[in-house]
């Protein structure tokens, strides 16, 4: 089923074209990363689906519902950050069960709630820290917890990894695959770390200038990219690679 | 209409009838036609103070700056002891008024001061003008160098060594090279600071008129506004040109400094240091100790014996009611400031767009106006309005004089807060007062604290704002002083001084405390403000 349709959406600021026109689906509990170098347009399309930022033109669906000039807190939308936006006057339970706890008006559920999804994230020994006690995955656990408990139809992350170092996200990935399943969420995921955005999606979207390059399987992209500019981002990470293997072994590869 | 830009039109609102109505009311009411404006400028007594002026705050501006040039490199480049404490006595004359400072120098150097008697000399004139300037602005001057100074990344200093450039090149290429801009705008501020004052030269001028002390006079004493509207748009030059520097070329969101200043050992340099240091913080304190002694000795020149004729004179006469008048006012204005910077900085912080940025600019345009403009136009404007006469005016008055520091202190604490709170409260249906109440404002405790302490301890050393505006029932105790010295009451005016000075003390010292244990209390869960 489609959870999430966006039409012909366009974004311009002063004159510059930052998306243009561009349309794609999203299905119910699929894990799409938008993957494309920065300044792409990656960002400003994450803003206006989250709906803090309005689109020049077209439209966005969910479900049936047209939800383009929709106030944020009704979309029913989480989002995950780079810097993780964790309250650090308030401790890891406290971060998760804020939002909760008012929507709810219920503090003891709302705690319950919380430490089930703070159990799950592996975070149970650290309900009472503060963040600045945690290392960065365990600051984007708490992140990624606050945002699932509130039942969202579908979260945004916003290149969550970036901050975090090789073992950690590897760590991550499996995580969040993991939880994905269980809760059977959509994802839209927003990077530009190829191998992050091949291993955890169900689908690719490629992006560059503000326009959609491919949105395919990633083995379709990677075994039949679309255009030149396609086939050179995702080989020039494969060629990256390679090179750097070469560089370690002394072996011609 | 969203709340936010409900708040912005109560800004802009607020600022409107506080800042600009005043402003142009009275300087429309400048007739330029009738040659009055052509006979002012061309008289004897206005050249004169014009002169007298720019003579003392030429002189006064450049040596207020090299002292605290000299402290700010004692304190951050060498190895001096008891830093915290010498900042503490560096920014002790803040918290008097400017008149006390005057008063100060009469005490000792006055035609029959604590040394002066025994010697045939007074500064009484433009040698206690300057003197009086510098103690009253050098540690502003101070605060901007030494915040110059903290932000200079060690890592030059570094790469300056590496590239083999001797001290005095290092001086030069990297020290002097990012001092520039703290040092014009210390300058600036200091000159403007100088200029529009007229506690000093009132206290300590004699018959060396300067400019604002002819404002004052025309105004108080000869009631003639136009006289005192014209003279004020003089006063507000300086204070303009400074503005357009500092909007233009400062910087007002500080980065962080990762890498602080190493210091290097050098013995010899720490002695040197230490003395000029000694001697200058030493002079303050025998000022502010004259304040001890002629408020309980009989009489300076007669009878040294201690006594409480004077202390007793004081709260003889209602004492109690000014202290009133002066904390009720401070506590207001302290609370109403803060509410009203806060919530402006929130908007121009945090809520981006045209209408934050002019916002912005206009809130910071406050800080050119020179408080005895901004009372006389406050007098012309409101002179037939229910809030005349009322502690209404004079705390609307001293909220405008004061207001862009503190709004400045939470631009940069609320510039400095993770952008994303308000989008992660907007998904979570967390409404935007929430989270400031929850979140944002406990990250910003402190620098609230020290908004709330700043505009109280303006309040009560304030005199040039208010001066034209109280009247018998409302009169602060900074306004005693003035009467006081008038009258050659020099033990009860420093009675009054003592009592400013430990009243605003104790608020220093309350908050003091207060963001010192919240610094513990954070270091157990270790957040750090600047870095949230």
């Amino acid at each position: 089923m489609v959870n999430l349709k966006v039409e012909n959406l366009s974004k311009t600021f002063d004159k510059k074209t930052v998306l243009n026109n561009i349309s794609f689906e999203v299905m119910d509990g699929e894990f799409l990363s938008i993957l494309g170098p920065s300044g792409c347009g990656k960002t400003t399309l994450l803003k206006i689906l989250i709906g803090i930022e309005a689109p020049t033109s077209g439209e966005i669906m969910k479900g049936n519902k047209k939800i383009t000039n929709l106030d944020p807190s009704k979309r029913k939308m989480g989002i995950v950050f780079q810097n993780y936006a964790l309250f650090p006057n308030m401790t890891v339970l406290k971060n998760v069960s804020y939002a909760l706890q008012l929507k709810l008006k219920n503090k003891k559920h709302a705690e319950t709630e919380s430490i089930k999804i703070l159990k799950m994230m592996n975070m149970e020994e650290h309900l009472n820290k503060y963040p600045s006690e945690l290392s960065g995955g365990q600051m984007q656990r708490v992140a990624i917890a606050r945002t699932l408990a509130l039942n969202p139809d579908i979260i945004l992350f916003d290149e969550p990894m970036s901050a975090l170092d090789a073992d950690n996200r590897l760590v991550l990935r499996k995580e969040l695959k993991k939880i994905q399943k269980e809760f059977h969420t959509t994802m839209i995921y927003i990077t530009h770390d190829q191998e992050e955005a091949f291993s955890l999606s169900d689908r690719v979207m490629v992006m560059h200038d503000g326009n959609i390059e491919q949105l395919d399987k990633p083995n379709t992209i990677f075994n039949h990219p679309k255009n030149e500019y396609v086939k050179q981002f995702v080989t020039k990470h494969l060629v990256e690679k390679v090179r750097s293997i070469e560089k370690c072994t002394g072996i011609d590869l | 209409m969203k709340k936010r830009s409900k708040l912005s039109i109560f800004i802009f609102l607020f600022i409107g009838i506080s800042v600009l109505f005043p402003l142009i009311n009275m300087l429309l009411q400048i007739d330029f036609s009738n040659g009055n404006f052509q006979k002012l400028v061309a008289s004897t007594a206005f050249k004169n103070a014009l002169s007298h002026s720019l003579f003392v705050t030429s002189i006064g501006t450049i040596l207020s700056v090299c002292i605290a040039f000299f402290l700010a490199y004692a304190l951050n480049r060498t190895n001096i002891k008891h830093r915290s404490i010498l900042k503490v006595l560096i920014s002790l004359p803040m918290l008097i008024p400017s008149i006390s400072h005057g008063l100060g120098l009469i005490n000792l150097f006055g035609v029959n001061g604590i040394i002066t008697q025994y010697i045939p000399f007074n500064i009484i004139g433009r040698v206690g003008i300057i003197m009086g300037s510098i103690i009253y602005s050098f540690p502003i001057a101070f605060l901007i160098l030494d915040d110059g100074f903290y932000y200079i990344d060690n890592n030059l200093y570094s790469t300056a060594k590496v590239l083999g450039m001797n001290k005095w090149q290092t001086f030069k290429k990297v020290t002097f090279c990012y001092l520039k801009k703290p040092l014009l705008s210390a300058f600036f501020a200091v000159f403007t600071m100088i200029f529009t004052d007229y506690g000093v030269p009132l206290a300590v001028g004699g018959k060396y008129l300067t400019l604002p002390v002819f404002l004052y006079k025309e105004v108080i004493g000869l009631l003639d506004y136009s006289e005192g509207t014209m003279i004020g748009l003089f006063l507000l030059i300086p204070a303009f040109i400074s503005f357009v520097f500092d909007t233009f070329f400062k910087n007002y969101g500080n980065v962080d400094n990762n890498h602080p200043f190493k210091r290097e050992e050098n013995k010899g340099r720490d002695i040197l240091v230490s003395i000029g240091v000694y001697i200058i913080l030493g002079f303050v304190i025998v000022l502010l100790g004259s304040f001890i002694y002629y408020a309980f000795v009989e009489n300076v020149t007669l009878d040294k014996s201690f006594s409480l004729t004077h202390f007793n004179y004081v709260v003889g006469n209602n004492i109690g009611s000014y202290i009133f008048n002066s904390i009720f006012i401070a506590l207001i204005v302290s609370l109403l400031g803060t509410i009203v910077g806060y919530s402006s900085a929130y908007v121009t912080a945090r809520v981006k767009g045209k209408l934050s940025k002019f916002l912005h600019m206009f809130i910071i345009c406050t800080l050119a106006i020179p408080g005895i403009v901004l009372g006389l136009s406050y007098t012309i404007s409101f002179h037939n309005t229910f809030i005349y006469n009322t502690y209404v005016i004079l705390i609307m008055v001293n909220i405008v004089h004061f207001i862009a520091t503190p709004y400045l202190m939470a631009y940069n604490a609320l510039l400095k807060v993770n952008q994303n709170y308000e989008i992660v409260a907007k998904t979570c249906n967390i409404s935007t007062f929430r989270i400031v109440k929850d979140v944002i404002i406990p990250c910003t405790k402190n620098t609230i604290r020290e908004m709330l302490v700043y505009l109280f301890v303006n309040s009560m050393v304030t005199i040039s704002a208010v001066t034209f505006l109280f009247n018998s029932k409302t009169m602060p105790l900074s306004l005693l002083i003035n009467n006081y010295e008038g009258n050659m009451m020099l033990g009860e005016a420093a009675i009054v001084s003592l009592l400013i000075l430990i009243i605003n003390v104790l608020a220093k010292v309350s908050v003091y405390i207060l963001n010192y244990r919240e610094e513990r209390k954070k270091e157990n869960y270790g957040i750090i403000e600047e870095a949230i």
